[in-house]
């Protein structure tokens, strides 16, 4: 192993929707990736294992050939003015690069939805349809007494979740954690704390999580007489009695119709909410859609899977999502923006493609008709700003090492700037 | 630079001479001159028949940050007309952007400069949410802005209060509080909300009236609004505490009102939306206007200032910090749904929708004791034009709200459309008070400027930023407000006949007052055991705020010499 120099201060990590603040990046002196120090966090690891110690010095290509940035700026902008409906999906970027990918969408018409678009809708139908009480991370260290998550135990999205929600911190003596409809393996994790104040258990009563709920929200609706199955009772009493009952869950997690679940939930925190105190908080996917979501909502009014269309502008929660305007043959060609996550490529299609992409997907975006531009990644190689997951705290990230490569904003100005030159 | 001239003009500049006969007025550089005779102009607008007014400036309006955006997600009725789309905008300057009552921060900017306004503060902005605020004021074309950060129901806040005791043994600590967060959030004020009161909800209070202990912390309103008033006195911040003050909406809460003003002991204070403060329990329905009592408190000390938060008819949505309010009204909520949040053990917020019914006994009256108030004030300079937008109702509803003021047969028409009870029995019937147009430009921009310390805005004095704008002069005052003939920005021509013609980025006021840095340790160990983000990570620094606020100037303002 080289020298390392000392570890980054003031990192905060741009891998998951918790954006935590508390562990340090060691920046190698030759060819090895940048490491995690000052904690563990598997997905923290990983992310940081796509990055060498020095800034790629990528270039991008055209239909798999190697081309200047300018080459590629002028190839994605002709498919894009050649484009008579072209979707701009991923949206893997900070606030910087949806502010820039909005105005760009506007004058190509696109439809705009993130990578985890469906899960993402979830939440928002709920919250367009009924409202929401919904906290954040930490409230729910100093004060939430009991626990629910919601059909998983997330650790697998965000693995510091649980850590992150103070189990197993002073600040609150005694915590109950429920895991309600766990999937295999979420329970064994969650019993590992148990202990020192802090209790565990799992309800899995017959019948899907839909009925669950609605059950639990009869047994709060009316306490003596209720019909629902015992353990539901008793949940329903603990509730109650809770101080502050927090309901954690991963709208990735939920089945089809997922929006409902989000629903009955709220509807069960609005009828504790009479009585005592309760909320919900919502682990989005991370990787910046979620940020895309709230620019694009600022700035527009409306957010995503939205389009300034021919009639004006559209919001469409259902019919713009990717996977079914891709199966529909609806748009005729991809732009997909993934700056953070190696992993999130585009989805397969044989239309014309963009991606403005994390430098390891290069390999991957060789195909004929395809665009790949290498860009640089908030908290790695530029600064940047993402929401967590609470929606509240719009975390700052900070570059560890500097990156000769673009990034999202970057070519989203310059591609607009184009493709406006060719209308002219 | 450029120079430009605007040719005979009636300048209405209450802060300077009032009202005069035509003249010209200069602009060079992006700021205001006098013409001197047979001096060159880049520019010269004919300016015959238009009255001049410094660009308007609201105090008060829900632009950007967290609850305004769950507003925007909330009301997507808001975003279509029945079923079609919102037309994309036809001027190419625009970007498409939509909405009346939670508007894209983009159309917010638009319609704003469409009527003359140059700067607008957001009020309520959560210290845990100040990046996400100052990029959406960024992203307000246009306008210059600013933000009040929360404070008052923060938890370390009200434990420091608690372990102070009555005599506020640590006030030194919880004024270098105050000061290190408006650092660190690049705020131009603090404002209170529900004293208190959003941090009771959290432990299960469903009340707090100003003599009410918190069940926590077991301080009271009384003692929050004193000791916030007095820490920003003594930091010489230019605006003064600005209160949304306990009881929000509630029959007979002109007492706490009242109370909140005597908390203050002699303090200089603004009371926000103080329409949704002034309310009485006489009368068959419990519910009465109490603006004259209200009114009799703001005349009786000049230290205060107000803002009226008018209501007016039709559909809008309710942001607020207020989540123990807004819980209670989430129940008259139209449509029925509604978004609460628990926020970081520093604040709260709830957004409701509402529609404003003329034929409704409450909305109507609520709309008479706003215009009550506005009319019965004697001093205009404590006066601000509000409807606390979109609380009240969108701010594009201002002309109309203009006229009402300004117009008493307008207003006695408008009257006779309400739930009779109200049309018969108010007090503002029989106010025959029109408002002259020194007395708007008072309370849209010249009063605003000067209580935010603001020396070279809201007036069109030699050396004054050349943000103006140029009505037509027209005996329909809604139809002349609502679309001035020429908007200028820093000097430059922004809009024309109620179209935008450029888009420059706004700047951002914030203000920084001097404190002792030795806090900061006792902050960092309040992080570390209670807080979600480093103490590190809390604070904006200047080269962060510019690019949170897209590249636009800073403009720090000036603290005055201490009080203290």
């Amino acid at each position: 192993m080289s020298e390392a120099s000392a570890p980054a201060a003031g990192w905060v990590c741009p891998f998951c929707a918790l954006a935590c603040d508390h562990l340090q990046v060691q920046i190698g002196s030759g060819d090895e990736p940048l490491a995690l120090r000052g904690g563990d966090c598997v997905r923290a690891r990983r992310g940081l294992q796509d990055f060498g110690s020095h800034g790629a010095e990528l270039t991008a290509t055209i239909n798999g050939h190697g081309a200047t940035l300018d080459e590629a700026i002028a190839a994605a902008a002709q498919h894009l003015s050649a484009s008579r409906q072209p979707l701009f999906a991923g949206l893997g970027t900070d606030v910087a690069g949806a502010r820039a990918l909005y105005p760009l969408a506007c004058a190509c018409g696109a439809v705009c939805d993130g990578a985890g678009g469906d899960a993402a809708m979830h939440t928002l139908r709920a919250l367009q349809d009924r409202g929401q009480f919904t906290t954040t991370l930490a409230e729910v260290r100093t004060r939430a007494d009991v626990i629910v998550f919601v059909g998983s135990v997330p650790t697998d999205m965000a693995p510091l979740l649980l850590e992150r929600c103070g189990v197993g911190d002073p600040a609150v003596a005694t915590r109950h954690l429920v895991a309600l409809h766990p999937r295999d393996g979420d329970v064994a994790p969650l019993a590992a704390r148990a202990g020192g104040g802090v209790s565990v258990e799992s309800i899995a009563p017959d019948g899907d999580l839909f009925t669950t709920l609605a059950w639990l929200d009869a047994a709060l609706a009316r306490p003596a007489g209720s019909a629902a199955p015992a353990m539901l009772c008793a949940l329903a009493e603990r509730l109650r009695a809770a101080r502050y009952a927090v309901f954690i869950g991963a709208p990735a997690h939920l089945p089809a119709h997922g929006a409902l679940i989000v629903e009955a939930v709220h509807r069960v925190i609005a009828r504790l909410n009479v009585g005592t105190r309760a909320a919900a908080l919502w682990l989005d996917g991370g990787n910046g859609a979620a940020t895309a979501n709230q620019v694009f909502s600022w700035l527009s009014g409306l957010p995503l899977r939205s389009r300034a269309g021919p009639h004006g502008l559209e919001h469409e929660p259902l019919a713009y999502g990717s996977s079914r305007l891709l199966d529909g043959a609806a748009v005729d060609l991809l732009l997909w923006a993934s700056s953070f996550d190696a992993s999130a490529l585009p989805p397969p299609c044989a239309l014309p493609l963009i991606v403005l992409g994390h430098p390891a997907q290069a390999v991957a975006c060789t195909r004929r008709d395809a665009v790949f531009i290498p860009v640089a990644t908030p908290g790695i190689g530029v600064d940047g700003h993402v929401f967590r997951t609470d929606g509240t705290v719009l975390m700052p990230l900070r570059a560890v090492r500097p990156d000769a490569l673009p990034s999202v904003a970057e070519v989203a100005q310059r591609l607009l700037h184009t493709v406006r030159g060719m209308a002219m | 630079m450029s120079s430009l001239l605007l040719r005979g003009a009636r300048i209405v500049d209450p802060a300077n001479t009032g009202s005069a006969s035509p003249r010209d007025l200069g602009v060079r550089d992006g700021r205001i001159v006098e013409p001197v005779a047979g001096e060159p102009w880049d520019q010269v607008i004919e300016a015959s028949g238009c009255i001049a007014m410094a660009g308007g400036i609201d105090l008060h309006t829900h632009i950007g940050g967290g609850k305004v955006n769950l507003a925007r997600m909330l009301m997507a009725e808001d975003h279509r007309n029945a079923a079609n789309p919102p037309p994309l905008p036809t001027n190419p300057l625009e970007l498409p952007s939509c909405g009346c009552c939670a508007p894209g921060t983009l159309a917010t900017g638009y319609r704003y400069v469409e009527m003359g306004y140059t700067a607008a503060f957001e009020p309520a902005m959560v210290a845990s949410n100040a990046r996400h605020a100052h990029m959406e004021m960024g992203d307000v074309p246009v306008l210059d802005h600013g933000a009040y950060v929360m404070l008052g129901n923060d938890e370390l806040f009200l434990q420091w209060l608690a372990e102070g005791g009555p005599d506020a043994r640590n006030f030194d600590q919880l004024r270098d509080y105050v000061a290190w967060t408006l650092h660190a959030s690049k705020a131009m004020g603090v404002k209170v909300v529900n004293p208190g009161g959003i941090s009771a909800f959290k432990y299960n209070q469903r009340k707090l009236d100003v003599d009410e202990a918190h069940v926590r912390w077991q301080v009271t309103p009384r003692q929050v609004v004193h000791t916030l008033a007095r820490a920003l006195r003594e930091l010489g911040v230019p605006h003064p505490l600005h209160i949304h003050g306990s009881n929000l909406g509630v029959a007979g809460n002109i007492e706490s009102t009242l109370q909140t003003i005597t908390a203050l002991e002699g303090l200089p204070a603004h009371l926000t939306h103080v329409q949704f403060h002034s309310y009485g329990t006489e009368g068959p329905k419990k519910f009465s206007s109490a603006a004259q009592r209200l009114v009799e408190a703001v005349n009786a000390n000049p230290q205060i200032s107000i803002d009226v938060g008018q209501v007016m008819f039709g559909q809008t949505v309710t942001a607020s910090g207020d989540t123990m309010r807004q819980h209670v009204q989430s129940a008259l909520g139209s449509p029925r749904k509604w978004v609460g949040a628990d926020i970081e053990c520093t604040a709260g917020c709830g957004v409701v929708p509402f529609r404003y019914r003329e034929q409704s006994y409450v909305n109507a009256l609520q709309w008479a004791i706003g215009l009550e108030i506005f009319l019965l004030v004697r001093n205009p300079w404590q006066v601000v034009l509000t409807t606390d937008h979109p609380n009240g109702g969108p701010f594009t509803s201002y002309p109309h709200l203009i006229r009402l003021l300004m117009d008493r047969s307008f207003r006695d028409e408008q009257l006779e459309k309400l739930h009779p009870e109200v049309a018969a029995n108010c007090a503002l019937r029989s106010i025959a008070r029109e408002l002259t147009l020194d007395e708007i430009a008072v309370m849209t921009r010249a009063a605003p400027a000067r209580l935010l310390g603001l020396r070279d805005r809201g007036h069109l004095g030699a050396g004054a930023v050349a943000d103006i704008a140029l009505y037509r002069d027209a005996p329909n005052r809604e139809a002349m407000f609502a679309t001035p003939a020429v908007v200028l920005k820093d000097g430059a021509v922004v809009a024309r006949d109620g179209r935008i013609t450029a888009t420059p980025v706004g700047g951002t006021f914030f203000v920084e007052p001097d404190y002792d840095r030795a806090i900061e340790k006792t902050l960092r160990r309040h992080w570390s055991q209670h807080g979600s983000i480093g103490f590190d990570t809390v604070p904006i620094g200047r080269d962060e705020l510019c690019r949170c606020c897209n590249g636009g100037r800073l403009l720090p303002a000036a603290c005055f010499a201490s009080a203290g």
